[in-house]
């Protein structure tokens, strides 16, 4: 045996088992996600062949529904790219924050690990192993693999049910306001304090006022402005509290 | 001006480009040696840019109408929104907000 060339870690068993039980409640959610962005991008013009590599390669709801308008308009690759970045920034910190059970492994296994580590299997590990002593064990990947296929496999069937169905739906429905409505529901439970507030004000406000700008620059004006203003608010408020 | 989206090789790179984006963000800790961390400034910056990201989204989406800024009654698409953050003072769940949202913007569509 050579542990070097696996592509997946030893796994315990029961954990893996734990972990796709605690994910089930959430796989409804995840389904109903993954059939908004499966409808939205062969509503946006998506063909289904472009649709289904899409699903199956970026493995981002947030990222693909976000980009869908850019791509629509031909927008250059290079904002595209910016705004699937900005979009998924959370994960840089989600990897940051559940590194320290996964450094030890072999880089392949640290990549797959990394690319199936989603919003809701993070959420759920961190709460599972917070304040655990040891890390890198065999329950914890069983677990993180419980949680992960789960995800994946819930996200990928429901995204490939809305391809299919996605043509079948009149485009009056309104269905491009669904993946917006799909967004704000991400978005909300963002936007709790003080600076996220005054940060998401000032990007709405920018945005709508910069959307005339040529190859959608305003998006990532808006959006740095946004940042900064959230990032000084936050200062403010830590100043003011010492 | 042809359909982006039957424009193989542009909606082929995209597509490429934004898997890259996925696997670099989701895994950039997993592959960086222990030495380097988060600086706390950075992290407060990341935290806040997928939030403003998607409110940049949503607002060009839903609040202009053929590169203008549409704030008006005849917005249904506004009032729809409007409606399901309304819905998530009372309740985050998704499939509540989503639902009442797409009845306001039917109602408005089918009657006004």
């Amino acid at each position: 045996m050579r542990p070097s060339t696996r592509l997946l870690p030893a796994i315990e068993k029961a954990a893996f088992r734990e972990g796709t039980r605690v994910m089930t409640p959430f796989s409804i959610a995840i389904g109903v996600w993954g059939l908004v962005t499966g409808v939205a991008m062969v509503n946006a013009g998506l063909s289904i062949p472009g649709a289904l590599l899409m699903t199956f390669t970026v493995f981002a709801g947030s990222a693909q529904l976000a980009v869908l308008p850019l791509l629509a308009t031909g927008t250059p690759l290079l904002i595209v790219w910016a705004t699937a970045l900005l979009v998924n920034l959370r994960f840089v910190i989600f990897s940051a924050a559940s590194r320290r059970s996964f450094v030890a492994l072999p880089w392949q296994q640290r990549l797959i690990a990394g690319y199936l580590n989603g919003d809701v299997g993070f959420a759920l590990f961190s709460h599972r192993f917070r304040g655990a002593k040891e890390h890198g064990t065999p329950e914890q990947y069983g677990f993180f693999y419980g949680t992960a296929t789960l995800n994946w496999l819930s996200w990928q069937t429901s995204s490939v049910a809305g391809i299919l169905l996605g043509g079948l739906a009149p485009t009056d429905w309104g269905l491009e306001l669904a993946a917006y409505l799909a967004l704000l529901t991400v978005l909300i439970p963002m936007v709790r304090t003080f600076p996220a507030i005054s940060g998401v004000l000032v990007t709405t406000v920018l945005a709508i006022v910069t959307v005339g700008m040529p190859m959608r620059l305003g998006l990532l004006i808006a959006v740095l402005a946004g940042v900064a203003v959230a990032v000084t608010g936050e200062t403010l408020k830590a100043r003011r509290a010492s | 001006m042809s359909d982006p989206f039957h424009d193989w090789p542009y909606l082929l790179a995209a597509i490429a480009g934004l898997t890259v984006v996925t696997v670099t963000t989701r895994s950039s800790f997993f592959m960086l040696p222990a030495r380097f961390n988060l600086p706390p400034r950075v992290e407060r910056a990341l935290r806040y840019a997928p939030a403003c990201a998607l409110a940049a989204i949503i607002a060009q989406g839903v609040f202009t109408t053929n590169h203008h800024a549409d704030i008006s009654w005849g917005n249904d698409h506004m009032w729809a929104l409007a409606a399901a953050w309304l819905v998530s003072l009372r309740t985050k769940h998704m499939v509540i907000m989503m639902g009442v949202g797409m009845a306001v913007f039917t109602a408005l569509r089918l009657w006004v």
